[in-house]
């Protein structure tokens, strides 16, 4: 009983990690690539964000299963990046067509996130992670859902942050990109702060 | 042939099977080769830990872990004997860093006390920083110093302060790392005198 | 079918006019994390580019036979199929570096460049002329990464491939240790991409 009760402090600890001080888009820059294209206004990277909460929590403990029961026993722990893929492009085919099925209302709102999930590194980036890492199941959906939260919040964010800056004057090479590069900086630099509560 | 619906599913099976097959052989071919490399990396960061042990390659380092170091299931350690006497223990630690996991070993001699050296075998602090406990400037430190039968068997502190028994320099910068380590390795150590006194009472 | 483009052309798109980098923005995901030292981002470089000119050759050579609607399967399984070589080769032959890169070879898979020169070039063109289009978007993305792991690893520890450069490593150079830590790659980035669009903005301009 203790030693659940530590897993789900560990997992409690690990999640706040992963939202804060080892954020995987500002510490591991996975993920960029929607980060800088959806993050120009709040409403769809709100949506894009919820939707990469939900793939990544379930994902990455779909893929725990997958590594330890499936993998592990067949030796063959290097097939892990094409079955990863596999069952996150599944698990996105699937999600869309329930959600379309029955309630067309959410679908409209973060139906056409889903796809553009399948190819986010971060999705992928959060399972090979707990492979290397070594979690156990509970730290793992800690680690998963707190990966996914720590993403939302960094998009969420960069969109409120990047509307304001319509209304500024930007060096005309540093428009779109580059600006937001160093804005992502910056909130990086906030995020690293956190570090001390974690002692 | 191409446009029938049968014609993707084969294609993808045949695709998949070729590449596999290419993937399995060529892992079997690897798989000794990796799996050596990961044992022999712990076994490296053990032997390191007592810097008077002579060796000249990885072969070497593999024979002498194998003959000279047993471990000790109960104390949770490796005992490092050599011409039938104990010389001393190696002392794995581990646990999480400034940003992923630190891993090394500590040597301890025979008399539970004094410190032989410290190793490391994966940290992923950062560069020029964090990293540094890796160099020897800082691991050398540790050579030579004695552990506390306390709480806090060993210290990490800021470069201004002198220094007691136990204690040595964190790395000037890495304050968050320095903090992580102390805690980390004191926790291990600490659980290792715990079961040795344990074991001592109750042979 | 369209004419191929000669091949200095590829080149030159690969390496500066369509620079996947500061022109396409794309695939930074995956490597800009170990660009804190010089000798980290070679490897993975030479990796990423290996495995974006292989697969545009095996993807070419297998577009005539690919039915359309399961390309994208095809060509994941393709390059997953050149990272986990290059993952076994390093886990094997030189396991300090794979350890080092972590889980970020395995995510050279999902790097929008590789899949994305497989789509727009190699599933519609010959072997040969996808190979270097693979080959040189590649070394256009390595000099760019490279360019940005140097002054990191300069600013902020004073070293080259962990060589000491004269005044930087002295005490007179008091380093930016935020170079190595996260913040820096995108400092380092956002300026790389300024300088190199306002160069091309010149350049188009004269």
């Amino acid at each position: 009983m203790n030693n659940i009760g530590s897993e789900v402090w560990l997992a409690m600890v690990t999640c706040f990690a992963a939202v804060f001080t080892n954020n995987i888009l500002l510490t591991t820059f996975l993920g960029m690539c929607p980060f800088t294209s959806v993050s120009r206004e709040v409403k769809t990277a709100a949506g894009l964000g919820g939707a990469v909460v939900f793939v990544m929590t379930f994902t990455t403990v779909l893929n725990w299963l997958a590594y330890k029961y499936v993998l592990i026993p067949l030796e063959l722990e290097f097939f892990r990046f094409i079955l990863f893929i596999i069952i996150i492009a599944a698990f996105v085919q699937f999600v869309e067509m329930v959600i379309d099925r029955y309630s067309p209302k959410l679908y409209q709102s973060l139906g056409i996130f889903l796809p553009l999930i399948t190819v986010n590194c971060a999705i992928l980036g959060a399972s090979l992670f707990m492979v290397i890492r070594q979690y156990s199941f509970i730290v793992t959906i800690g680690y998963g859902f707190g990966s996914g939260v720590g993403w939302f919040l960094a998009i969420l964010a960069m969109a409120g942050i990047r509307q304001r800056l319509n209304e500024s004057r930007v060096p005309e090479g540093l428009r779109g990109p580059g600006i937001t590069l160093i804005i992502a900086g910056l909130m990086a630099l906030a995020f690293i702060g956190f570090t001390g509560v974690l002692n | 042939m191409r446009d029938k619906p049968y014609f993707a599913v084969i294609y993808m099976f045949i695709l998949t099977a070729f590449f596999s097959a290419l993937l399995i052989g060529f892992s079997r071919m690897t798989r000794q080769r990796v799996q050596m490399n990961e044992q022999l990396n712990f076994e490296w960061a053990v032997v390191q830990a007592f810097p008077k042990i002579q060796y000249q390659n990885n072969q070497q380092i593999h024979q002498i872990f194998t003959k000279q170091f047993a471990k000790d299931e109960q104390i949770g350690a490796y005992l490092y004997q050599k011409d039938g006497r104990l010389q001393g223990y190696a002392v794995p630690f581990s646990g999480k860093g400034f940003w992923d996991k630190i891993e090394g070993v500590i040597g301890i001699a025979a008399d539970k006390k004094t410190i032989t050296g410290v190793s490391f075998y994966e940290q992923k602090e950062t560069p020029g920083l964090g990293a540094r406990i890796d160099e020897d400037e800082f691991r050398r430190q540790f050579i030579g110093k004695t552990i506390e039968d306390g709480p806090k068997p060993i210290g990490i502190v800021p470069s201004a302060q002198t220094l007691a028994e136990n204690q040595v320099h964190a790395v000037t910068g890495a304050t968050q790392t320095s903090i992580r380590l102390e805690a980390l390795m004191n926790q291990d150590i600490r659980a290792w005198l715990d079961a040795v006194e344990k074991k001592e009472v109750a042979p | 079918m369209i004419p191929t483009k000669p091949t200095k052309e590829i080149m030159l798109d690969g390496l500066w006019r369509d620079n996947p980098i500061f022109r396409q923005i794309l695939g930074i995901c995956s490597t800009l994390a170990i660009t804190n030292v010089v000798l980290n981002t070679a490897v993975m470089c030479i990796s990423l580019t290996l495995v974006t000119a292989l697969s545009c050759l095996t993807v070419s050579f297998l577009r005539n036979w690919t039915p359309r609607n399961i390309r994208m399967m095809v060509q994941t399984l393709i390059i997953a199929f050149y990272v986990i070589i290059v993952d076994l080769i390093l886990k094997a032959y030189w396991p300090q570096m794979s350890r080092n890169l972590g889980p970020f070879v395995g995510l050279i898979i999902t790097n929008c460049i590789v899949m994305g020169r497989c789509e727009a070039f190699a599933g519609s063109n010959r072997p040969l002329p996808s190979f270097m289009d693979g080959l040189f978007n590649g070394i256009g993305y390595s000099f760019m990464l490279l360019a940005i792991s140097v002054v990191r690893e300069l600013l902020g520890m004073g070293t080259i491939l962990g060589i000491a450069m004269p005044y930087f490593s002295t005490p007179y150079w008091d380093k930016w240790i935020i170079m190595v830590m996260p913040p820096g790659a995108f400092f380092a980035l956002a300026s790389i991409i300024w300088l190199c669009r306002s160069m091309k903005r010149k350049g188009a301009k004269s």
